[in-house]
């Protein structure tokens, strides 16, 4: 049975209040068009989680969709900081739950097993631990078995996951190539997934390398086909990030007012065709595709 | 600040030092800019075996040229494995195997203690940076990490402004005035070397902690021919990382 839904039905999924596990990290493969198409749809109130945030993180809070963020990190690299979430951050104006990256990973592994909490050995003796235990997601406990002392962090189970992925069969097959960061964890943890792919291929294609599926179809709610769905950041062996959008949004997004003026001009007023030939279309998205031995 | 002592800059120098601490056969955890042209050079001296690890979750790559962060699939380019932030950050260094991060911070107190997350401006409003990701990890749980900041009174701090990586096994302090190491009774930080051209009260105003300078203290060994032609001409030959700082 196909999932293939468009971009808007696809955004419909997510509803005010969610839960959404983001799928990007930093200038990697983060699902912009779907960020994009959640802006445009003025979805409020979310709660989003990512070990490492990126251009994905920034959008929302930076267009008022987001109430909380759980997090260990984020930027957009040497192109800079993300100045929506940090200065959300900054005024109080989202709440955080700001731990490691291992400990976030690990809350993502605890709701993808279905057990309640996970153990970790970071965050002992540090600023992290303290505001993490008072909002009663994390607890130091000793090793029951003697081993000493550990965190336990609470399992963290997403309304909705959303992941980029190079290909995926009509099904809803989704493969990742490439490092995958806390993909697995946090697809395998959320109720929904939804999948955004650059190229769709036949089935067969999928099971010939069946060890390559991030998401199994019956783990995905719905799939969107979508070139470029990732621009302006990189997705492994298919294009790189665009260096220039991304020195662009860098700027845009230090202040609310240029960050506003961004989302006029390339999210509000825009549909994905239009938002990439307002980027530089077909010559700018000929430059950034991948060299088949490099694979940026 | 592309100071040059003698023939060779302070960034250069640094990534010398930074070579130096790391050691054949380690696993490591290197952040971006100096670290990483530190450990490119390792490899290509005492250290032909010293494996880098990439949070993102690969390993051993073999970069033909540098890119913008960890994210940048220029950083990935020759890994002999790919797979998630459990295979790297759980399963090699929660399992206790990697040997050494080699870090950047925001602020280092007096015993290695690092700030990756946020800090107080002067009019006391905090200012919020990207977060540490898995830098509390590899502090946490690498039995080793080396941390790389420039020296001012407002980074070298008495108490850090958000402890984030506890510092619990660090191996030296990297600085481009000096390198510190840690003394085992008192565990704070001591200067172990400084570098040329650096003298002891330049180096005291510039830390914002009570230094321990020893009565004799070495300089910093300076880069040799062989360790420049290779910074220069192999490793960063588009000088992003060893011209100035």
């Amino acid at each position: 049975m196909s999932k293939i839904v468009s971009l808007a039905e696809a955004a419909a999924l997510i509803h005010d209040g969610d839960h959404v596990a983001l799928g990007g990290f930093a200038i990697a493969r983060n699902a912009t068009a779907l960020v994009h198409e959640l802006v445009r749809r003025r979805v409020r109130g979310l709660h989003i989680s990512a070990c490492i945030l990126g251009i994905e993180a920034d959008l929302l809070v930076g267009a008022g969709c987001v109430e909380s963020v759980v997090y260990s990190g984020g930027s957009l690299d040497r192109f800079g900081q993300l100045g929506r979430v940090n200065e959300a951050v900054e005024r109080r104006s989202v709440a955080i739950e700001y731990m490691s990256g291992l400990a976030l990973t690990f809350r993502y592994m605890a709701g993808a097993l279905g057990l309640p909490y996970m153990p970790v050995r970071s965050m002992l003796d540090s600023d992290l631990l303290p505001p993490l235990v008072a909002a009663g997601i994390a607890r130091e406990e000793r090793d029951p078995f003697g081993g000493g002392a550990l965190v336990l962090v609470k399992a963290l189970v997403p309304d909705v996951a959303v992941v980029h992925a190079q290909v995926a069969d009509a099904e809803g097959n989704a493969r990742v190539l490439g490092p995958r960061w806390d993909n697995d964890e946090a697809v395998a943890a959320a109720k929904r997934v939804i999948v955004v792919a650059d190229e769709i291929v036949e089935r067969g294609e999928i099971t010939a390398m069946p060890e390559l599926t991030l998401v199994p179809s019956f783990r995905t709610s719905a799939l969107v086909h979508l070139p470029f769905a990732a621009h302006p950041t990189a997705v492994y062996r298919r294009y790189d990030y665009d260096a220039d959008h991304l020195r662009l949004y860098a700027e845009a997004t230090r202040s609310q007012r240029t960050f506003d003026e961004y989302v006029e001009r390339y999210v509000r007023s825009t549909d994905h065709a239009a938002y990439l030939a307002a980027v530089g279309g077909e010559a700018k998205l000929a430059a950034l595709a991948a060299d088949g031995r490099l694979g940026y | 600040m592309a100071t040059r002592t003698g023939a060779f800059t302070t960034s250069e120098l640094m990534v010398v030092a930074g070579a130096r601490e790391l050691r054949e056969g380690e696993l490591a955890f290197v952040g971006l800019g100096i670290p990483q042209v530190a450990a490119a050079l390792a490899q290509r001296t005492h250290a032909r075996g010293l494996v880098v690890l990439n949070e993102i979750g690969l390993a051993d790559p073999r970069p033909v040229e540098f890119g913008v962060g960890n994210a940048d699939p220029r950083h990935w380019y020759g890994a002999s494995v790919m797979g998630g932030f459990v295979d790297v950050m759980g399963k090699l260094l929660h399992r206790g195997l990697v040997d050494v991060g080699f870090l950047g911070a925001l602020e280092v107190d007096a015993y290695g203690n690092a700030n990756a997350t946020e800090v107080r401006r002067e009019d006391g409003s905090i200012r919020r940076f990207g977060g540490g990701g898995g830098a509390n990890d590899i502090a946490s749980l690498a039995r080793s990490t080396i941390l790389i900041i420039r020296h001012e009174r407002r980074k070298l701090v008495e108490k850090v402004a958000h402890l984030t990586d506890p510092g619990r096994g660090v191996r030296s302090v990297l600085t481009d005035k000096c390198v510190f190491g840690v003394d085992p009774s008192t565990r704070r930080l001591v200067v172990r070397s400084v570098h040329p051209g650096i003298g002891r009260d330049e180096l005291r105003d510039a830390t914002g902690f009570a230094l321990d300078i020893p009565e004799r203290v070495p300089t910093t060994e300076a880069p040799t021919a062989e360790e420049l032609r290779l910074i220069r001409e192999v490793i960063d030959p588009e000088r992003l990382y060893t011209k100035a700082f």
